[in-house]
């Protein structure tokens, strides 16, 4: 995958099917090393994506990589996605005063439960690819680089199953409560949606800096999925609004049809506190906030109750966060589905924009 | 002395350690590769037969080591007195004056400790916590923890004198067996590292000291034995890598400075319950810089035939020391959880197999 750009890849670029987060706190207060810490993750995002070869060492010394991926070195579509959090722009690195305006910490919102071990971070790492082991390699060398100063603070990994040749409307990928998930997602094919609601653009009142990047809204929502599976199959299909094996809006035929809001306005075919329809009503005043999703799924061992801890692990890029993941959220609230999920921790992060020069490093306008 | 001469060998190369760690896919870059650039030392290919003892940076490795040496023996002839005033207090019942002595009672050992482990049986004996039994109640699990439960967790000492003479008893094996102990040259080169990692496993974990929460104190001890190696591997590590020598100056510092916010006038430390939250954090990715810039060290122990050949390493890399049976480093694997209480692990069981020490019971 190609690592220069106006926009980093792992935004508008095809989905993967495996996904990694790992959020990180700076250790050092100084900007000088904030610049060099940013420098050597582009490096190391940079010679990853490419597959460039390692340095070879004597034998002698600690190896250069970890030798997972064997000595050709493989990318498996990986691509690495660098966004900043709110608590950069505290008195620390002086960066006060250029913070993307809407840019905050993550508040408690409806139905959340968030725990301070797996919420924020100054610094976050989206990690896609195809293969799991490339994602864990990765992790593995970025760290390695930035040791000094970068101190992981939560992380999590999982997997989607994105379509073989992508087709808007129809998907494969289905979310732990067994429903399609993604059929309306926006296409990225579509260079103007993704202007019009991803990108931050030159007239948006931001920062100069934060032109070409995009708002990262990360939601760790844990599902009680022996709950939802003891739910009866016409409730979890009402609670969603569509039908659970077809993927198609309840009422409809196929997937990729529209689910015929206009002509349903009491809610009889789906009901008007569906998911699908709370979050996209598909009306001429909703089409700004629509978002474009990146995340996936995970599975990480049970709670103390014995309850498996799985969930979704949402991902979302938007030109505004105002105007797309917080109006979504704000719809969604007091959604039937609420009773079967809880928000446990995530951020709100910026995905800086892309880098365009050979010598020109991630967050470089940012720090300049 | 194989070792030795290998250890020797290497360091006289320029360009050892060169690497700068960070650079970790910097090929093409100047500084990028410490391979190869060695080639110019002019002292001949392959390492049989030559005499590398003779020349000025051999003898400033030789003489680390052996300065080391002299070091290690005064450090377990002050522990056996630390350490009696300790135990002393436990056979006198005297609980409070026992806890006042636990702590200081294993400065010495800490800084010891990789080369201790080259004493195993000693290793397991006075050092292994809880974990690597079946519970506090296995007569198995001896040692300064052993004592630290009774003190702490029981408030007593009742049925703890046993393991004071024990204590003691270990100790003056060791203090037996090191003086007659040859120091592998590549135990020098690892040391730093080992010492670190036991404070990134152990102590800023708040696991070493579990029930008296004084894993401050040992790791401030473990630092010291770390920069004590340092010291005496500065003149041979400075001509070869000056930039090296100062990263790891300025890690110690770095971590120096931390540590300090918790020192107390009178050389003991605050406990582990105090330490906050991000001082915590902030030592975690000092220590773990300090350990990748350290991991660089013992490169210097490979043997000259490895480095220009490429061909498998015959002899003086680590794990041909331990394929040839010298004696293992205190585990010398980097990043392996909790390395030295696992080698100790192995050793309890061997222990209950056979006839075992005094105190160990087979099961």
């Amino acid at each position: 995958m190609p690592f220069l750009g106006d926009h980093q890849p792992g935004i508008d670029t095809p989905a993967a099917h495996f996904g990694l987060l790992a959020a990180f706190n700076l250790v050092s207060e100084d900007r000088a090393r904030l610049a060099r810490s940013l420098r050597d993750l582009t490096d190391e995002a940079r010679a990853l994506m490419e597959a460039r070869p390692p340095e070879r060492r004597d034998t002698a010394y600690p190896p250069a990589e970890t030798g997972m991926l064997g000595p050709g070195g493989r990318t498996d579509g990986l691509a690495v996605t660098l966004s900043v959090g709110a608590s950069l722009f505290d008195d620390r690195f002086g960066l006060a005063g250029r913070q993307p305006s809407e840019l905050v910490r993550m508040p408690f919102l409806s139905n959340d439960r968030l725990d301070p071990a797996q919420t924020h971070g100054d610094l976050l790492l989206s990690l896609s690819a195809d293969q799991p082991d490339v994602l864990l390699h990765a992790l593995r060398q970025l760290m390695r680089r930035t040791r000094d100063n970068l101190v992981l603070h939560w992380m999590l990994d999982g997997y989607n199953r994105p379509d073989a040749a992508p087709v808007p409307g129809r998907i494969d990928n289905r979310n732990l409560l067994g429903f399609k998930d993604g059929t309306a997602n926006l296409d990225i094919t579509e260079k103007g949606l993704m202007d019009e609601l991803i990108w931050v653009g030159a007239d948006d009142g931001e920062p100069a800096w934060a032109v070409g990047g995009s708002y990262q809204a990360v939601r760790i929502i844990r599902m009680f999925v022996e709950f939802w599976d003891r739910t009866p199959l016409n409730e979890q299909q009402k609670i969603i609004g569509r039908d659970k094996a077809s993927g198609a809006p309840l009422g409809q035929d196929r997937e990729s049809d529209d689910p015929g809001y206009g002509d349903d306005p009491a809610g009889r075919r789906v009901p008007l506190d569906a998911h699908i329809r709370m979050a996209n009503p598909r009306t001429a005043g909703t089409a700004g906030s629509r978002i474009l999703r990146r995340g996936f799924n995970f599975s990480r061992g049970f709670d103390n109750a014995g309850r498996l801890d799985q969930g979704l692990a949402f991902v979302s890029y938007q030109r505004s966060l105002s105007k797309g993941f917080l109006a979504v959220q704000a719809r969604l609230k007091g959604e039937p589905l609420e009773e079967y999920i809880l928000p446990v921790g995530g951020g709100f992060f910026f995905a800086l924009p892309g880098v365009t020069s050979e010598d020109a490093w991630l967050g470089q306008q940012l720090l300049a | 002395m194989v070792a030795a001469l290998g250890l020797g060998a290497v360091l006289l190369l320029a360009g050892c350690g060169k690497d700068d760690g960070a650079g970790v896919r910097s090929e093409g870059s100047a500084s990028g590769s410490g391979t190869g650039s060695g080639t110019g030392s002019g002292t001949g290919s392959g390492l049989a037969g030559q005499d590398l003892s003779g020349t000025t940076n051999d003898q400033l490795v030789l003489k680390a080591v052996a300065d080391y040496k002299t070091w290690v023996v005064a450090e377990v002839d002050a522990l056996v007195a630390d350490t009696a005033k300790f135990t002393d207090a436990v056979r006198a019942g005297d609980v409070a004056e026992a806890k006042k002595q636990y702590a200081p009672s294993r400065v010495r050992w800490e800084r010891i400790e990789p080369i201790a482990g080259l004493v195993e049986e000693i290793d397991g004996a006075v050092d292994a916590r809880v974990d690597d039994f079946e519970g506090v109640d296995d007569p198995a699990f001896t040692g300064w923890h052993r004592l630290e439960y009774h003190l702490w967790e029981k408030g007593s000492t009742a049925g703890a004198k046993t393991f004071a003479d024990r204590l003691d008893k270990d100790l003056a094996t060791l203090d037996q067996k090191m003086k007659g102990l040859e120091f592998p040259p590549a135990a020098v080169a690892l040391g730093p590292a080992e010492l670190i990692e036991e404070v990134s496993e152990g102590k800023i974990t708040g696991e070493e000291d579990r029930y008296s929460h004084t894993d401050l104190s040992d790791f401030a001890a473990n630092v010291d034995g770390s920069r004590k190696l340092l010291e005496l591997l500065t003149p041979s590590l400075q001509a070869k890598d000056a930039t090296l020598t100062s990263e790891i100056t300025a890690g110690f510092a770095a971590v120096d400075k931390s540590l300090s916010e918790y020192a107390n006038p009178d050389g003991s430390f605050d406990l582990y319950t105090a330490l906050q939250a991000d001082d915590k954090t902030r030592m975690q990715a000092e220590l773990a810089d300090l350990s990748e810039k350290l991991a660089r060290i013992p490169a210097c122990s490979a043997s000259r035939a490895d480095r220009y050949a490429r061909r498998p390493p015959h002899r003086s890399t680590p794990g041909q020391a331990r394929a040839a049976g010298l004696p293992r480093v205190g585990g010398a694997r980097v990043g392996r959880p909790r390395r030295g209480r696992a080698g100790r692990l192995h050793l309890r069981r061997g222990e209950r197999a056979g006839p075992g020490p005094p105190g160990a019971v087979p099961r």
